[in-house]
């Protein structure tokens, strides 16, 4: 998958889905269900931070989960609710979450593919609203695209990138990279119980818990 | 050098850091002035701002000049009231209030901001180089500071975006072809010609009537003076003829692909052409902030009716800047048949959905 040709679907938002679908090879469904499955239970509380077309939220909602999919683009939030009246769908962006939720009113804070999207700064503030906003106990589940491990596919991974990366800064004139330091950043925000997982070499889906 | 490489590349996005700048030594009354985190507009933004103390907020606008980005839902209110919690700006001054750059106003809901945040937002003028004397003034925009132009300055400037990757790859292509010393001849042919787009522009009939004869005949002029160069220089065959031509054309058909999204003169060659900005003087209050936001001179203040009205409406590029931030929603697009896109719309799509507004079941 890469990142950078995200830019031209979320232009597009009714396209999104079905690019992301052919960028992750098909994967991407599996990632969506992993998610729901690490923090859904009937009756949670969940907010699914930077929700796009609201696929995470719908698997959790369908796990009988309390969802709130925030984003701030109303194009793509207006894909998601044509898909689904079970999650109730807010326009605000990441570090307004705190104007919404109050402390420790939340189960569960998911996002995926979203903090690659944010700045450094604002990862960090997000990572400390989502700890604060948590209850004890509480569960984070990030999911996004990192570089491999290794470093021949890193390499593979960057020469696969440059071209689509290029034209995509021509046809939308936007660019994305991929996220860095995901579970120490995690960690450092004061999340414990930090597990990974890796569905493929440049995709992460990190767990961590808010600690009691 | 990192300037005229942005210049050259200046329709890619090229991301500056985003957060709170010190110019000059800013204290805690010092003014907060926010920009997007294009880098050839902080750096313009600092250069202007040389010798002052201020704050500069940089907020995140993916790399993209205030105005474009604004325009296409890469800049708003969102990203203002994320810089204000994560720059750290709260802890730098004590009062809250901050600056907007007036471009950013088709985005950017001033009302937004502060309800988010709290913070005040007033908005700058339309070019860096006028906050000096927008500061000097207490933080007041002079009509003509609110008009943006097109001088010959930004017109090059626009120019050589095009020539900076159009000149070197089409160099590559022909090179090989017709031989360097023709290549070269073919690249000055489509230089002029680009050059000669931006430079007459003001004069080109190409807001109102389609563009394909002026383009014609700017691609035959460059061609005319390429043909001359190889004259001279004794390569006048038929096949460096042909691919001189050839480069003319393909150079001219590119550059026009984006002329209107290249200058603040003409409204977005993405949206239907079939529409205006409506006034509905019932609703309006006089607040005037559609006439602080108009970049075109396009309305008025009324003082004795106490109302805005359209003064010029062939000025209007239909930016939607003065839609998105009326309080009381006393402006609004109309198509020629009638169906209007009210202000939410405008609000929450900005104008990059505009053609599937018009017959979405939604508006």
């Amino acid at each position: 998958m890469t990142y950078a040709f995200m830019r031209r679907l979320e232009s597009t938002p009714s396209r999104y889905d079905r690019g992301i679908e052919l960028l992750s090879g098909g994967r991407i469904g599996s990632v969506y269900d992993r998610m729901a499955e690490l923090v859904a239970r009937p009756g949670a509380d969940v907010l699914d931070i930077g929700c796009g077309t609201g696929n995470v939220s719908i698997a959790c909602a369908a796990r009988g989960a309390n969802v709130t999919g925030a984003d701030r683009d109303a194009g793509m939030l207006e894909v998601a609710a044509s898909k689904s009246t079970a999650v109730q769908w807010l326009e605000v962006d990441a570090t307004e979450i705190e104007d919404h939720f109050g402390p420790e009113s939340l189960d569960a804070v998911v996002s995926c593919l979203a903090l690659s999207e944010m700045s450094p700064q604002v990862q960090r503030y997000v990572l400390s609203m989502s700890l604060s906003r948590l209850r004890p106990e509480g569960k984070l589940v990030v999911a996004d695209e990192v570089a491999p491990e290794h470093a021949g596919q890193r390499a593979w991974y960057r020469v696969r990138r440059a071209p689509v990366a290029a034209l995509t800064w021509v046809l939308t004139q936007t660019g994305t990279r991929p996220v860095k330091d995901l579970a120490p950043d995690i960690a450092t925000a004061g999340f414990t119980q930090i597990e990974t997982e890796r569905p493929w070499p440049s995709f992460l889906i990190v767990s961590a818990v808010k600690p009691s | 050098m990192i300037s005229l490489f942005d210049t050259l590349l200046r329709m890619l996005p090229h991301r500056a850091p985003t957060g709170v700048v010190a110019i000059g030594r800013p204290n805690r009354s010092s003014p907060v002035l926010v920009t997007g985190n294009y880098t050839l507009t902080v750096q313009r933004v600092r250069r202007a701002l040389a010798g002052r103390d201020v704050w500069l907020l940089v907020a995140d606008s993916r790399g993209i000049n205030v105005w474009c980005a604004s325009g296409g839902g890469h800049l708003t209110h969102h990203d203002v009231i994320s810089a204000i919690r994560t720059s750290g700006v709260r802890d730098r001054v004590d009062h809250r209030h901050l600056v907007l750059p007036q471009l950013c106003a088709t985005g950017v809901e001033r009302s937004r901001i502060e309800e988010a945040t709290g913070w005040t937002a007033s908005w700058g003028p339309a070019s860096a180089d006028d906050i000096p004397a927008f500061l000097d003034r207490g933080g007041h925009t002079a009509r003509r500071e609110r008009a943006v132009g097109f001088p010959l300055v930004d017109r090059v400037e626009m120019a050589a975006m095009w020539i900076g990757p159009l000149v070197p790859i089409m160099w590559l292509i022909w090179w090989p072809i017709t031989g360097a010393r023709a290549a070269t001849i073919d690249a000055v042919g489509v230089a002029v010609a680009v050059l000669a787009l931006y430079g007459f522009f003001p004069w080109l009939p190409l807001r109102r009537a389609r563009g394909v004869p002026v383009y014609a005949a700017i691609s035959v002029a460059a061609f005319g003076l390429g043909a001359a160069l190889l004259v001279v220089a004794g390569l006048a065959h038929t096949a460096t003829m042909l691919w001189l031509g050839a480069a003319c054309v393909v150079a001219m058909g590119i550059a026009s692909i984006d002329v209107a999204g290249s200058t603040p003169l003409m409204t977005s060659s993405v949206n239907p052409s079939d529409f205006e900005v409506e006034l509905l003087p019932d609703r309006c209050t006089g607040t005037a902030e559609c006439v602080l936001v108009c970049p075109r001179e396009v309305l008025v203040m009324d003082g004795r009716a106490h109302k805005v009205r359209i003064a010029e409406p062939d000025n209007c590029i239909l930016c939607a800047a003065c839609i998105v931030q009326c309080p009381e929603d006393a402006l609004r697009f109309r198509f020629d048949d009638g169906r209007v896109v009210e202000p939410d719309a405008i609000r929450r799509t900005r104008m990059n959905l505009l053609g599937k507004r018009k017959t979405s079941p939604t508006i």
